[in-house]
């Protein structure tokens, strides 16, 4: 049985997603607070290697990585309501790339398994 | 198996492995992050030899005409010399060639360099004051059109380097300055794209380098080149750029001035509403170029990628203030 990230599409799923994710973020009013002044290209690097993880890709993330990456936001008020906003604007991405509702399912629950270290607690 | 060249020193390559690997292997500190080709930390540049194509995926155009690569998905075939993605520091003595003020406050600078000298149009140099003191400008030359450097040099007030290069520096006198660097440049590829080139103030001075370097090597698209200022009196080459227009039928020279003398009479469109007016249907295919003050650059570069331009199509450089105020 082919894996979650074989099913999505690999690599070009990735990049074919993640314009579409970051134009979304940045222009949902509940999150987009946090990304002023932040380099876009670096942003979008970024966002390629957690769109690669949620994916279930090859990827060497680690908890340690995603608390420091969020401490400073954590201190700016980042708590569980943003974190469903970014889930959400994932889930919309996928279903626009026509991917199927269990596999956006299973995206979903491994960006939710992380959520603990990316509030930090 | 074969091997690279890193600082002088010879590091052999296994079968299959990367050369981020090698070099970890050999204890260089090298920045990584994810080891899939994805975060882009470990960017480097190969300046001899042939890199994999699949270690330059993800990378703009700009990067890989440069020979930049991921070290972590790069598995060379045959030797390869390599260094750290920003190592270009050799100094260059450039001899002033011409010294003429466009406008009140724009100097026009011409630079001869004896030795070989390689650049792409648009690219940006660091200029050398002293040993200790530099700024960044902008090439408006195009190498293979132009037998001399340009740059367009605007004075700021209190500016260190500005004003010395507007007042103590005559033809004849010798600069030292780097290698040119920089992304922000034409690449040959599709020629029919449109390419759109906005910029305020001497942010024009990199953008008539890429459009003259684009129509040079037969670019068959529109090109369309916005410049924003603050007054008419600012628009700096407007004659030079009306001139363009009327040679090449594909060239668009348009204006943005923010204060006209009948302020009532216009009503003044923003430079981003502008800018997405000339891309039109064809903005998600386009490539743009984006060079001037800094807030604008990043304002522009962020409402044109919301309104469907990939982000791999825009090629931009802003200008930042050195902190003592002079231009860089």
């Amino acid at each position: 049985m082919s894996s979650l990230y074989e099913r999505i599409g690999g690599q070009p799923a990735v990049d074919a997603a993640v314009e579409i994710f970051y134009r979304k973020v940045l222009s949902d009013d509940r999150i987009n607070g946090f990304f002023g002044g932040v380099d876009m290209e670096q942003q979008i690097n970024k966002q390629k290697g957690f769109l690669t993880m949620v994916f279930g890709g090859p990827n060497e993330y680690t908890g340690k990585d995603m608390r420091e990456g969020h401490k400073h936001l954590v201190a700016n008020g980042l708590n569980d309501s943003h974190v469903d906003a970014v889930i959400e604007n994932l889930g919309n991405t996928l279903q626009e790339l026509g991917v199927a509702a269990e596999d956006i399912q299973e995206v979903a629950d491994i960006a939710n398994s992380v959520r603990d270290d990316i509030l930090n607690r | 198996m074969t091997h690279i060249i890193y600082k002088d020193t010879r590091i052999e390559i296994k079968e299959g492995q990367t050369v981020l690997s090698a070099l970890l292997e050999n204890s260089y500190d090298i920045p990584n992050s994810c080891r899939a080709g994805v975060c882009q930390s470990c960017l480097m540049q190969a300046t001899d030899g042939e890199v994999p194509v699949v270690a330059q995926d993800g990378l703009k155009d700009t990067l890989k005409s440069q020979g930049y690569f991921l070290a972590c998905s790069c598995k060379p075939e045959t030797p390869l010399h390599i260094v750290d993605s920003k190592n270009n520091q050799q100094q260059y003595s450039a001899r002033v060639l011409e010294h003429e003020f466009i406008n009140d406050y724009v100097l026009r600078l011409r630079l001869k360099i004896e030795q070989p000298y390689y650049y792409h149009a648009g690219q940006f140099i660091n200029l050398w004051m002293d040993k200790k003191i530099s700024r960044s400008y902008s090439l408006a030359s195009v190498d293979k059109l132009d037998d001399f450097l340009e740059l367009h040099i605007r004075r700021i007030p209190n500016g260190v380097v500005s004003n010395w290069l507007c007042d103590e520096i005559s033809i004849g006198d010798t600069i030292q300055i780097q290698a040119a660097t920089g992304d922000c440049f034409y690449t040959p590829g599709s020629s029919k794209q449109k390419l759109l080139l906005a910029g305020t103030g001497t942010g024009l001075a990199p953008l008539i380098g890429i459009a003259r370097d684009a129509l040079a090597q037969g670019h068959k698209g529109e090109i369309h080149l916005i410049h924003g200022a603050r007054f008419a009196d600012d628009l700096y080459m407007h004659q030079t750029l009306l001139k363009m227009a009327e040679k090449y039928n594909q060239f668009h020279y348009h204006t943005n001035v923010l204060q006209s003398e009948n302020l009532l009479s216009i009503e003044h469109q923003s430079i981003d509403q502008q800018l997405l007016d000339v891309a039109g249907s064809d903005l998600a295919e386009s490539k743009f170029y984006l060079c001037g003050d800094a807030d604008i650059v990043n304002k522009l570069k962020t409402k044109m990628f919301l309104a469907g331009a990939s982000m791999k199509n825009i090629y931009s450089d802003p200008f930042i203030i050195a902190a003592d105020g002079v231009n860089t």
